[in-house]
């Protein structure tokens, strides 16, 4: 029997009363803003190394403006496009979901969320063999409960890493176990940008998401876990004269852990099934509340106005914890709300553009051709389906190395190859975040590595006795991301076996179903 | 569904050919259409919709299964109603 899964389809954009875009050259012209975009961000990220997000915006923003000439007829149907794709809710749904996640990350971590872990570090006085191990996991829990593994690695590798070189750890094996920690967090945490991607762009709740994704990241975590432990107990380290636990105790803040409290009230509220908006807002009212009756910040460091000094009305106001008085040029709002929220403004701008790039890809037919032709040629039954979402996510994140970008580009190809076998939104978005989370802290030219090397490269002006040969060379860490790789492998496994692997039929994801 | 329900789901190899029996109540995308036919591909099972709009590829439709051979992993359903959009 045929397996054509595209005849018949009548055109489903020329009946809505929107656009359709002619381009010169063809349907597939339509992708030039993506394919432009994706040139730049290799030619920024992959060559130059230069990780700014806003610089992928203005990329995305020549891309749009030189499609324009590509256009036939009138540029009026193509502008449209732009705003008719940035309007899109997937993209409104990303960008709240992040405003939400940056103000409860910063939050947690200017409560001394970090210090906290430093403490429990140096209480368990591990040694070298086991300092690796141990180091995965509480970067993994750092990951988990700020989303953000590029700031786990800043952090664990300014503090962990000099620690566990000194213990006599294996500094490749090391900063391998930071980036594992990092994967492991941008993969599971509910506020972590990519699972919110992962999970809007497959029509899936963050909630569900998280829960359904525990199986693969858990088997692989264990193992990986098992890797360290196993592989520190084989390989030396340096020998390097000097007390590790000078580095902790000088950061080490016990009461920091009660923001697992926070990130609790987040993944607990979101499992059940409340909406991400609620779940992360219960995070930052737990966070802010503990922070301000166990002293881990002031009222200040979460949300202040800083007023002219000069300003009357200014000197009245400044017996409120949340103004203060600063000379007339330096005036503005700070604290870790507002550095949270603004953390993320060059991501959603991008986001926006990328949305709308692929609206006119849609429009023009590109979007459609490549459908019809991965349908045809490559994804014939569910396991090629499956293998090909595997691989294809594997691809587009070997040369965006910035991988957020990376998953907003291929998440229509996932939605839409998964959706032609009624493959569940969850399965879906476990497909697309594996890959994303996992290869962003492998490649050696990728973001998360490159934001680690960088830290680390501080290190020698940090400490005396930190010598240039004991950074780590991002070629040399690719082995030890334990973690990275096993989370792939695991996702191999279930597109050629089925594990994990649920229909539309099985269970609605539960945002569909409020829908 | 319970807190520790959703995290035990789909702690399984599944089939690609997931089976239905006839009376099932599904929600679920129309894929493609064979032979002018719209069909619900689930897997690499088969639901046929003989009275349904073409034009319904890519809409998520509830439908009700009425026959189904689990040998060849090919059925017929009845289609309900249009509950939901692809994600693109």
């Amino acid at each position: 029997m045929s397996t054509d899964q595209t005849d018949g389809i009548t055109d489903d954009f020329a009946d809505d009363g929107e656009p359709s875009i002619e381009f010169y050259g063809g349907k597939l012209a339509s992708a030039f803003p993506l394919v432009f975009f994706v040139v730049w961000a290799i030619v920024q990220s992959g060559i130059l190394r230069i990780g700014a997000t806003t610089g992928l915006v203005v990329g995305m923003l020549v891309a749009l403006i030189l499609g324009l000439f590509l256009v036939k007829g009138s540029w009026t149907g193509y502008a449209n496009t732009i705003f008719e794709g940035m309007t899109r809710k997937v993209a409104a749904t990303a960008v709240v979901a992040w405003l939400w996640a940056g103000m409860f990350a910063n939050t947690i971590q200017t409560g001394e969320f970090v210090s906290g872990l430093v403490w429990a570090a140096d209480a368990a006085g591990v040694g070298a063999a086991l300092f690796p191990a141990v180091t995965f996991i509480l970067a993994g829990l750092l990951a988990t409960g700020i989303g953000t593994g590029y700031g786990t690695t800043v952090a664990f590798t300014a503090l962990f890493f000099p620690a566990g070189v000194l213990l006599g750890a294996n500094p490749a094996l090391l900063f391998g176990a930071i980036l594992s920690g990092a994967v492991f967090g941008d993969n599971l945490a509910p506020v972590s940008d990519t699972t919110i991607v992962s999970a809007v762009t497959q029509d899936a709740d963050i909630g569900g998401v998280v829960a359904s994704r525990f199986k693969y990241a858990i088997v692989a975590a264990i193992l990986a876990f098992v890797g360290y432990l196993v592989v520190g107990s084989m390989v030396s380290g340096l020998d390097v004269a000097g007390d590790a636990g000078d580095i902790l105790v000088e950061s080490a803040e016990p009461l920091g852990l009660l923001h697992l409290l926070s990130m609790a009230a987040v993944i607990g509220t979101a499992v059940a099934g409340r909406h991400i908006v609620e779940a992360i807002s219960w995070g930052i009212v737990v966070a802010f509340v503990l922070n301000l009756v166990f002293g881990l910040a002031e009222f200040s460091d979460m949300l202040v106005f800083r007023a002219s000094e000069d300003l009357g009305i200014a000197q009245d106001l400044a017996f409120l914890p949340f103004v203060e008085l600063v000379p007339a040029g330096e005036t503005g709002v700070a604290g870790s709300l507002y550095a949270g929220a603004q953390g993320f403004f060059p991501l959603i701008v991008l986001t926006l553009l990328i949305v709308a790039g692929a609206q006119i890809m849609i429009r023009g037919g590109g979007f459609r051709a490549i459908q019809e032709w991965l349908l045809n040629s490559v994804a014939t039954t569910v396991r090629k389906a499956e293998l090909t979402m595997v691989l294809g996510t594997a691809f587009v994140n070997s040369m965006i190395t910035i991988n957020t970008a990376a998953e907003i580009a291929i998440a229509p190809y996932i939605a839409r190859l998964g959706e032609r076998f009624n493959i569940n939104g969850y399965r879906r978005a476990n497909i697309l975040d594996a890959n994303t989370s996992a290869l962003g802290y492998i490649f050696p030219w990728s973001g998360g590595v490159l934001v680690g090397y960088a830290t680390l490269q501080t290190l020698p002006g940090e400490y005396d006795w930190f010598t240039q040969s004991m950074v780590v060379n991002p070629v040399d860490v690719v082995p030890f991301v334990f973690h990275g790789w096993l989370l792939v492998g695991v996702f191999l496994l279930a597109a050629l076996t089925g594990f994990g692997l649920e229909y539309t039929s099985d269970r609605e994801s539960e945002e569909v179903a409020r829908v | 569904m319970s807190l520790f329900a959703k995290y035990t789901e789909g702690w399984s190899f599944r089939t690609n050919t997931p089976s239905f029996d006839e009376g099932d109540e599904i929600a679920v995308f129309v894929t493609g259409v064979e032979a002018g036919t719209p069909v619900a591909r689930v897997g690499d099972t088969k639901l046929r919709l003989p009275d349904a709009d073409p034009g319904l590829v890519d809409k998520r439709v509830l439908l009700r299964v009425t026959t189904f051979d689990d040998d060849a992993h090919v059925g017929e359903a009845e289609y309900l109603e249009t509950v939901g959009e692809s994600a693109f």
